[in-house]
């Protein structure tokens, strides 16, 4: 570079700058001051903050004063901050899977639900109810299909069907190890066991039956954004995803559909880690937000499940069965047990990565 | 202040210390801490030593490793056979058609992997643009399998990492000296001649950087790959990401971790046995 060119960033411009960062600093150490007024939250960001910005946080803080600070962090991350004894969030929004390993390690506070003020803990759905977290919603782990190549009806309406890959062809997805947890109790479905019996899981027999699907599989998905827009983009026909990403696709004109049946009830849910700085703000943040009025806002927005069960009337009619007027997590679904994922996950694991180099 | 005082601060290698502070600071120490961290919670020395052979010889680690370099290998020779003419052209350019080059090389390396692997993505499908012309054109008659497999990845990765090649033969063919190829053509050697017996063995030392660059890249690559890739096409980054985020099993991403380090730090001698710094940055 030429020493012309220098002169551009020189010493005048460096000046300035460091003049203004001193003019900007005192406003960042206010804010850090004026801490008590913020919760700092982890949540799955993108588009699930943009909706619960609208229809939880700015109510929240209309109510309160309290302004939520949603930041990312994965679990791994988390646990990290524990470990260290440096908590850096004061909330914690995530699966109810990661909290249940949360709370193994022994990160977080225990939450006495009658201290509700807005909230009756009593019709908090009971699943979702434990000794550090409570969820926040219930979403399906279901059958979704490209209306192109399954015209309504027409598409597989149990496992064992969607196993068939000679009576319903086409290429299909399902969940890789990657996300959490692959379908093994799909597998199971397929193969004949009663949604009753499933756990505790027989991986050995799980991983046979996925063994018959495989040649119709073009990928295992990661991440729930890569599934909806595998099934959007007609890559695959046929795929075992998230209700909740199905049902905002289909809100936006994909054509798509919802089959319900054999679905596996997923929850999201709260936890306040050990070491939170505002754990006071982030109870009345959960009291608040599983109120029905809250619930029934927001979860219209997200197509999900309330937990609130007197959020029910409320809720997309397209998430309820209309046969029993229930979700159709209650009337087709079974519970995912999370503690047997958790005491199982690195054997599935193994038996995963050794399945994929058969 | 003595006079040998002020030689240090006058020295221009001065100016390298906030960079290495900062890694060894930012980048160095956590590692370090991370890796004894972790392998301490395995136990023993032996214990270490015992986990380590069973992840390193564990059959999905092995698996990942021959896939990994394969695919590492395949990108490094694409890139290699793409990037050398293109960098040909750049170094023996004139200023205008040079700066177009370069802007159409260097925005997209600007670009987010994440969108260019999803435009990719957009463009390989069963439904997408290539299959639907060769389906149109009557060229096949169902479509073809360009992504969700090996040839997925490595189209994807060639992609992001043709730059890093292209800039590294650039640096090395702007060195060689125009008049050694017309001493040759006035010796009466052909183009091809010429180029075979003076450009290429004067432009070698870049093609073995440039190689080793792509080639460490490629081994630690993660989106690319996550994304564009089929059911067994699993590199090791992949399983590190899914010990340390799933399973929480936090050792044996050590330990994997630890390996990939290896690989490219032995690598990166090399490279630095090979490259002439000095030369690539011009002075």
């Amino acid at each position: 570079m030429s020493g012309r060119s220098t002169g551009r960033f020189g010493r005048r411009r460096v000046l300035g700058s460091l003049a203004g960062a001193s003019v900007a600093l005192p406003y960042f150490w206010t804010r850090r001051a004026e801490a008590a007024q913020q919760l700092t939250v982890r949540t799955p960001g993108g588009a699930y903050d943009e909706v619960k910005r609208a229809t939880v946080y700015e109510p929240f803080q209309k109510a309160t004063g309290i302004e939520i600070v949603p930041v990312a962090a994965t679990v791994a991350k988390l646990l990290a901050m524990h470990r260290s004894g440096q908590m850096e969030v004061d909330l914690i929004d995530t699966g109810d899977d990661v909290l249940l390993q949360l709370d193994q390690a022994g990160a977080l506070e225990p939450l006495d639900l009658k201290k509700f003020k807005r909230t009756n803990p009593d019709d908090i759905e009971a699943t979702v109810k434990h000794k550090a977290f409570v969820g926040s919603f219930n979403y399906a782990m279901l059958m979704g299909y490209h209306t192109a190549a399954y015209p309504k009806g027409k598409e597989p309406k149990s496992w064992a069907e969607f196993w068939d890959i000679k009576a319903f062809p086409g290429p299909r997805t399902l969940a890789d190890m990657a996300s959490g947890a692959p379908d093994l109790e799909f597998a199971l479905l397929a193969d004949g066991v009663a949604m009753d019996k499933l756990y505790p899981l027989d991986i050995p027999r799980a991983f046979k039956s996925l063994s018959r699907v495989r040649p119709a599989i073009t990928k295992f998905w990661d991440t729930g954004a890569l599934s909806a827009q595998m099934l959007a983009d007609k890559e695959v026909v046929l795929a075992a995803l998230w209700s909740t990403r199905l049902g905002v696709a289909i809100d936006k004109g994909a054509p798509l559909g919802a089959q319900w049946n054999q679905n596996a009830v997923l929850g999201q849910a709260y936890g306040i880690p050990k070491g939170s700085k505002a754990s006071e703000a982030a109870f009345t943040f959960i009291d608040f937000s599983l109120s029905p009025e809250i619930q029934a806002a927001w979860l219209k927005a997200y197509k999900a499940i309330p937990v609130n069960q007197k959020a029910y009337p409320a809720t997309s009619p397209e998430l309820m069965d209309p046969d029993t007027k229930v979700p159709w997590t209650k009337s087709k679904g079974y519970v995912r047990d999370i503690v047997w994922w958790s005491e199982n996950r690195t054997k599935v694991n193994a038996a995963w990565s050794k399945w994929l180099a058969q | 202040m003595t006079r040998t005082t002020t030689a240090i601060w006058r020295d221009p290698g001065i100016l390298i210390v906030p960079a290495i502070a900062f890694l060894v600071l930012g980048f160095a120490v956590p590692l370090a801490l991370f890796f004894v961290e972790t392998l301490r919670e395995i136990g023993s020395f032996a214990d270490i030593v015992d986990e380590a052979v069973t992840t390193i010889s564990s059959r999905a680690v092995v698996n990942a490793m021959f896939t990994t370099n394969w695919i590492a290998l395949l990108v490094t020779l694409l890139t290699l056979f793409a990037g050398y003419p293109i960098a040909y052209v750049l170094a023996n350019s004139d200023r205008l058609r040079f700066t177009l080059i370069l802007f159409c090389i260097i925005v997209p390396y600007f670009t987010s992997v994440i969108v260019r692997t999803y435009s990719w993505m957009v463009l390989l499908g069963r439904n997408g643009i290539i299959n639907q012309l060769l389906l149109g054109s009557g060229l096949v008659d169902h479509p073809i399998a360009l992504l969700y497999n090996k040839l997925g990845i490595v189209i994807g990765m060639t992609y992001v990492l043709l730059p890093y090649m292209i800039l590294t033969l650039y640096a090395a063919m702007k060195a060689i000296d125009p008049s050694f190829l017309r001493a040759a053509h006035a010796l009466g050697a052909s183009r091809t001649y010429a180029f075979l017996h003076v450009y290429l063995p004067l432009s070698a030392h870049g093609v073995l950087s440039g190689c080793l660059i792509v080639f460490i890249l490629a081994i630690g690559f993660f989106i690319t790959p996550a994304l564009m890739g089929g059911p067994s096409d699993v590199m090791i980054a992949m399983l590190i990401e899914r010990s340390v985020e799933i399973t929480l099993d936090w050792p044996s991403a050590a330990i994997m971790s630890l390996l990939l380090l290896a690989v490219t730090l032995v690598l990166y001698a090399v490279y630095y046995r090979v490259t002439d710094v000095r030369r690539m940055m011009g002075t």
